[in-house]
C-alpha cells in the first residue's frame, strides 16, 4: 500500500494536481514525456492567457516554481509510463527505462492536441497557403510581439478568425464545442487591434460562446473599444485572388452570400483528445467516452473519477477545457485522490 | 508574395491522414452484404492501377476490359468527348466494350425534375451494372453526374435494406441479379491512372498551353471520400483529378479564385432557366479565369460542365464585346490532341461553340488543313460513297 | 382554430396561419401539413436532415444563392422547425431554383439541404402542384425522350429555336446533323434522334423499371397526354417482346 499519487502529464493540470497533493500532505510524482514542464501553453508558445491577458509563460513558470518548492513533490521530465500493474491503493507503475514506482492513486493529466486543419472538410487550404494560420500559429507571433502577414512580412490590413474549425462537426466526428476558441479568438483580435490599430479584425462564427464574465470582460470590450467585427456565418472557402486571400461564407443575419478579401485568416482549431490520453487510457484500462476523452462517469457531481478505482483525471484529458476549468478540476482530482488514499489507509491498514 | 502558386506548391508542413481519424470505408459494408447474400459484387479485373483517394486510401482503376457507360449529353451534343475516350483506349491497345445494352443513368432528369424516385434511380443503376456484369466487362462511367449519382445510389443501397429488397424484386422481373461493382470508376480516374502511359505517346508539345481546370461538383462533392486526392497535387488538399493529367502532358495549370464553384449547369436551368446558367458560368467562372489566369483552354471532366462553360460564352460576348472567350474541352479531348488525334475527325471540335482555333494553333495544329480533311471525309458521306466514317478514317 | 384558412386573412393570432400573413391562404393548413409529412416520411429524410445551427456554410457554397433569393439554410430550417407554412411557400416558390450541385454537403451537421430539395420536388411532382407543372413546362420532352429512347437528350434537340443563345454553332450542327453524326467513328453514335443506339430489349427494361417503381404513375399525374402517348407506344413494343406487365 502506497500513499504516493502518480500524476501523468506535466501541463497546467498535472502541475496543479501534483502541487495540491503535496500541499495536502501526501507525496506526488509527476511524469512528463517532454524535456520540460508546461504542456501545450508552453510547447505551442501561447502569449497571453484568456481572459485577463496574463503572460502565459510567466504564469506557467510560476506554477512550475511553486511545485519545485514542495519537498514531497517529485518531477520526472523526459519520462513516460509504459505499464501499470496492481490495483487501487497498490499500483506498480513502470516507466520507460524500467524503473517501477509504487503509487496508491493515479491522476491522468494528459491534456489535448489541436485539431489538424488539414482534416477540415471546409476548403481552408491551411497547408497550401502561407497566410492561413491556426490560433496557435498566431499565438507564437503574438509571443514574439508581432502580427505579420507571412507572405509579405507586413502587418495585416484585414485579418479574420474562423470559428469552430474541427469542432461541432458530425462528418469529421468531433461532435463537441471546444469551449475556449470564442474567448481565445476574441482575446487575439483584441491584441491584434491594439498592436496594429489600422488593422480591421473580423470573427466569423456560428455561436459566440462567452460564458460567464467573458461576456463583459472580453466580448463587449472587443466590440465596443476595439471594434472587432463579429459576423454570424462561418467561412467555407479560402482562396487566393491576386496577392490576397478571399474568404467565402454567408452573412446570415443579412441573409446573403459573403465574399471578402483578407490578408490573414486564422483558424480557431478545436481541442481533441491527445495521443497521450488515448495511450494512457488504454494502458490504465480507463474508459473513454464516445468522443475519445476520458470518461468522467459521474458528472456533474463528481468530475474527476474514472471507470477505474484509484485513477482520476483532470484538465483537457476529460474534454475541452479552459484554464480556469483545468485548474479547478486538477484541484478536485488531487483532493479526491488524497481523500481516497486516506480512506483506504483506514480500511486496509 | 505567394511562393510557387499552382498545383506543385509544397505544403508548408507535412500532412498525412491518420487511420484513427478517417470515416468508415464503404467497402466493409459492401463485402459484408455480399457475404450475407444480399448482393453480388463485381470485382475490378486485373490488371488494375491503385490511385490515391481521400483519407489516405486507394481505389482500384481497371486498365482495360471495361464496359463503357456512356453519357447522354456527351453522345448527344459533344460527341468528340466520347469519341476521344474510345480513341485514346484504342491508341493504347486497351480492350473495351461500347454497349448497346446501356440506358442513360437518368440522373440529369432526376436532378432536373424529380420525376422519379429512389427505387427507380437505384434500379436503373443496378440494371446497367448487371448488364456490364453479364458481359464480364467492368463498368467505366463517362459522365460526372452518372458517377456522383451512382456513388449516391451505392450509399443508399448499402444503408437501406428495404431499398435493396425493392431493387432485387425489380431486377428479378428482368432476370438480373443485384450487382454493385467493387468500385464505381469515372473515366477521368482512368485518365489519371494512365496519364504516364498517355504521355509516352504524346506527339504534340503542350508546354506553352496554359490551362484552367474545372472540377465537376458531382465528381468530388458527392460521397467525398471516393474521389482522387494526390499528395503531390495541391498537397493533397484538393482533388487532383484532371490537374494531374494536364501536368503529365506538359500543360501549365493555373489557379483562380472560383475553383470550387459549380459551373452553373443546374440540370433544369440549362434547359428552361438558362439565364442563371449563363450568368453563373460566365461571371463566376469564365470571367474570373480569364482575368486572373488568362488560360488558353479550360479543361474539365464532365458533360454538363463542358456544355455550360462552352455554350454560355456566345451570349456573354454578344452582351459585352470585351468579354474574352476561351475554348472548353474535356480532359479526354485534351489527351487525345496531345497524342496526335485529329481535331475534327476525333475530337469533333466543330460541335463546340467558343472559338478553339487559337488553341489549335498554339498546339501546332494546322486547323485549316484539318478541316479540309474533315470535309473531304464527310463529302464521301454526302456523295453516298460510304454510309458512315470508321476508326480507320481517323488516321489521316 | 379555423380548419381552413379562407381567402380572408386569419384574424386570430393563435391561428397558425396568421404568423406569416396570407401566403397561399387558399390552401388549407391540413393540406400543407400533409405535404410536409409526405417529405418527412421519405426513408432518406432522417439522413438528409438532422439539426441546424445556422452556420451558413451551405449558403456560402451555393451557386443558386448568388443569383436567386434561394437559401439552402432556410430550406433546412423551415423543415427542422416544422414550419409548414414556410415549407409550403418554399415548395411552391423556391425548390426549383436549386442547382442540385450538392456543395451543401459541406454541412457540418451532416445535413443534405439539396437532398431535402429533391424530396420536396418529388412530393410536389407526385401531388400535382401547379408550381411543379409550371416548372416542368418545356421539360416534358426530356421525359418523353428517356422513356421512348432510353437516353435523356438527343442530337436533334439541338435546334436554333430551342437554343438561340448558344450561337451560330447550333445552326451549323442542325444543318449538318445527319452527315456529322455519320462522321462519328463509334458505331453506337450514328443516331440523330437518340444519343446512342440503345438495344430494344434495354429500352423495354427501362420502361419496366419505371412501371414497377411507380415512376410512370408520376408522369401520369404530371402530364396525362404524355403518359397516354408513351403507353400506346410502349404497350405494343412490350407485347412484341413478350413481356407481361
Amino acid at each position: 500500500m502506497s500513499d504516493c499519487v502518480l500524476v501523468i502529464g506535466g501541463g497546467p493540470a498535472g502541475i496543479e494536481a501534483a502541487r495540491t497533493v503535496a500541499d495536502l500532505g501526501l507525496p506526488s510524482v509527476l511524469i512528463e514525456q517532454a524535456p520540460r514542464l508546461g504542456g501545450t501553453p508552453i510547447s505551442a508558445h501561447y502569449a497571453a492567457l484568456t481572459p485577463r491577458f496574463a503572460d502565459a509563460e510567466q504564469g506557467i513558470d510560476g506554477m512550475i516554481a511553486a511545485l519545485a518548492e514542495r519537498e514531497n513533490a517529485e518531477v520526472r521530465t523526459s519520462s513516460s509510463v509504459t505499464a501499470i500493474d496492481g490495483e487501487a491503493g497498490d499500483f506498480r507503475v513502470t516507466l520507460a527505462g524500467g524503473e517501477v514506482i509504487e503509487a496508491g492513486a493515479v491522476i491522468m493529466a494528459t491534456g489535448f492536441q489541436h485539431f489538424d486543419p488539414g482534416r477540415a472538410r471546409q476548403m481552408y487550404n491551411y497547408y497550401q497557403y502561407p497566410d492561413v494560420l491556426t490560433i496557435q500559429d498566431l499565438e507564437a507571433q503574438l509571443k514574439r510581439g508581432e502580427v505579420l502577414v507571412p507572405s509579405t512580412g507586413k502587418p495585416p490590413e484585414r485579418i479574420c478568425w474562423v470559428q469552430c474549425v474541427g469542432s461541432r462537426d458530425r462528418n469529421i466526428g468531433n461532435e463537441w464545442c471546444s469551449k475556449v476558441c470564442c474567448g481565445v479568438a476574441t482575446k487575439q483580435a483584441t491584441e491584434v487591434r491594439q498592436m496594429v490599430p489600422s488593422a480591421r479584425a473580423y470573427i466569423f462564427y456560428i455561436d459566440m460562446r462567452m460564458y460567464g464574465f467573458w461576456e463583459s470582460e472580453l466580448y463587449w470590450p472587443a466590440q465596443e473599444q476595439h471594434h472587432v467585427q463579429y459576423v454570424k456565418g462561418v467561412i467555407t472557402e479560402v482562396l487566393e485572388r491576386g496577392t490576397r486571400l478571399l474568404v467565402r461564407g454567408e452573412d446570415t443575419t443579412m441573409g446573403r452570400p459573403l465574399e471578402v478579401p483578407m490578408d490573414m485568416v486564422v483558424l480557431s482549431v478545436g481541442m481533441e483528445p491527445s495521443k497521450g490520453t488515448a495511450r494512457m487510457a488504454e494502458l490504465l484500462g480507463v474508459a473513454r467516452n464516445r468522443h475519445g476523452f476520458v470518461d468522467a462517469e459521474k458528472v456533474p457531481l463528481d468530475t474527476t473519477s474514472t471507470s477505474r478505482p484509484g485513477v482520476f483525471a483532470c484538465g483537457a484529458a476529460l474534454g475541452p477545457a479552459d484554464l480556469e476549468d483545468t485548474i479547478s478540476s486538477a484541484g478536485a482530482a488531487a483532493a479526491r485522490a488524497v481523500a481516497f488514499l486516506q480512506a483506504h489507509a483506514v480500511t486496509v491498514g | 508574395m505567394y511562393h510557387q502558386p499552382g498545383p506543385r506548391r509544397p505544403n508548408k508542413a507535412a500532412f498525412s491522414w491518420d487511420d484513427h481519424y478517417v470515416p468508415e470505408d464503404f467497402h466493409e459494408q459492401l463485402f459484408e452484404l455480399e457475404r450475407e447474400g444480399e448482393l453480388t459484387v463485381q470485382r475490378v479485373p486485373e490488371p488494375y492501377i491503385e490511385v490515391p483517394v481521400k483519407y489516405g486510401r486507394t481505389k482500384k482503376v481497371p486498365v482495360g476490359h471495361t464496359w463503357h457507360h456512356k453519357s447522354c449529353g456527351q453522345c448527344g451534343h459533344i460527341p468528340g468527348y466520347s469519341t476521344s475516350i474510345f480513341w485514346v483506349h484504342r491508341k493504347l491497345g486497351i480492350d473495351y466494350v461500347d454497349p448497346h445494352d446501356q440506358t442513360s443513368c437518368t440522373a440529369w432528369n432526376y436532378y432536373a425534375s424529380a420525376t422519379s424516385n429512389a427505387a427507380a434511380q437505384a434500379s436503373v443503376a443496378v440494371r446497367n451494372f448487371a448488364a456490364a456484369y453479364e458481359t464480364g466487362y467492368f463498368p467505366l462511367i463517362h459522365c460526372g453526374t452518372s458517377f456522383g449519382h451512382y456513388k449516391d445510389v451505392r450509399k443508399e443501397l448499402l444503408e437501406h435494406a428495404d431499398l435493396r429488397a425493392k431493387v432485387r424484386e425489380v431486377m428479378a422481373a428482368l432476370g438480373k441479379p443485384l450487382v454493385i461493382p467493387e468500385e464505381v470508376v469515372h473515366y477521368s480516374e482512368w485518365f489519371y491512372a494512365m496519364r504516364h502511359e498517355i504521355a509516352k505517346l504524346q506527339v504534340r508539345d503542350f508546354s506553352r498551353i496554359a490551362v484552367c481546370v474545372h472540377p465537376a461538383c458531382h465528381y468530388h462533392k458527392i460521397v467525398e471520400a471516393d474521389a482522387i486526392y494526390d499528395p503531390e497535387i495541391y498537397g493533397g488538399q484538393r482533388t487532383a483529378i484532371v490537374t494531374a493529367l494536364v501536368e503529365a502532358l506538359g500543360g501549365e495549370v493555373r489557379d483562380y479564385s472560383t475553383w470550387y464553384d459549380c459551373c452553373g449547369f443546374g440540370f433544369r436551368h440549362i434547359l428552361v432557366n438558362r439565364d442563371f446558367s449563363r450568368s453563373f458560368a460566365t461571371q463566376r467562372k469564365i470571367e474570373r479565369m480569364m482575368i486572373e489566369a488568362d488560360p488558353d483552354v479550360v479543361v474539365t471532366h464532365d458533360t454538363g460542365c463542358v456544355t455550360t462553360l462552352d455554350k454560355s460564352q456566345f451570349a456573354a460576348k454578344a452582351l459585352k464585346p470585351e468579354f474574352a472567350t476561351v475554348p472548353v474541352i474535356s480532359d479526354a479531348q485534351f489527351a487525345a490532341l496531345a497524342m496526335g488525334a485529329h481535331p475534327f475527325l476525333v475530337c469533333q471540335l466543330h460541335w463546340h461553340a467558343a472559338d478553339y482555333h487559337p488553341l489549335l494553333e498554339k498546339m501546332g495544329i494546322d486547323w485549316e488543313r484539318a478541316w479540309a480533311q474533315f470535309e473531304e471525309a464527310t463529302d464521301k458521306l454526302r456523295h453516298g460513297e460510304k454510309e458512315c466514317l470508321t476508326w480507320e478514317d481517323t488516321n489521316v | 382554430m379555423s380548419p381552413s384558412a379562407t381567402a380572408a386573412t386569419p384574424a386570430l393570432p393563435e391561428d397558425p396561419a396568421f404568423k406569416l400573413g396570407p401566403t397561399y391562404s387558399e390552401v388549407p393548413l391540413a393540406e400543407k401539413q400533409r405535404l410536409f409529412d409526405a417529405v418527412r416520411a421519405d426513408e432518406r429524410y432522417p439522413t438528409y436532415l438532422h439539426g441546424c445551427y445556422e452556420c451558413g456554410i451551405c449558403v456560402g457554397s451555393c451557386p443558386s444563392a448568388r443569383y436567386y433569393d434561394f437559401s439552402p439554410r432556410r430550406i433546412a430550417q423551415a423543415a427542422t422547425r416544422e414550419d409548414v407554412e414556410l415549407f409550403y411557400q418554399q415548395m411552391v416558390e423556391d425548390i426549383w431554383d436549386c442547382s442540385q450541385c450538392f456543395s451543401c454537403l459541406r454541412c457540418p451537421r451532416g445535413n443534405n439541404p439539396g437532398g431535402v430539395v429533391t424530396l420536396m420536388r418529388e412530393v410536389a411532382v407526385n401531388n400535382g402542384l401547379d408550381s411543379a407543372k409550371q416548372a416542368m413546362k418545356g421539360y416534358t420532352r426530356i421525359i418523353y425522350k428517356i422513356l421512348s429512347t432510353g437516353t435523356q437528350i438527343a442530337p436533334d434537340m439541338l435546334s436554333a429555336e430551342a437554343f438561340p443563345d448558344w450561337g451560330p454553332t447550333v445552326v451549323q450542327i442542325a444543318d449538318n446533323l445527319d452527315i456529322w453524326r455519320r462522321a462519328l467513328p463509334p458505331e453506337t453514335l450514328h443516331t440523330t434522334s437518340i444519343s446512342w443506339d440503345v438495344a430494344e430489349k434495354t429500352l423495354l427494361e427501362l420502361y419496366i423499371i419505371w412501371d414497377k417503381t411507380g415512376a410512370l404513375d408520376v408522369i401520369a399525374d404530371l402530364d396525362p397526354d404524355l403518359h397516354e402517348l408513351l403507353e400506346e407506344i410502349m404497350e405494343d413494343r412490350l407485347d412484341e417482346a413478350g413481356y407481361e406487365r
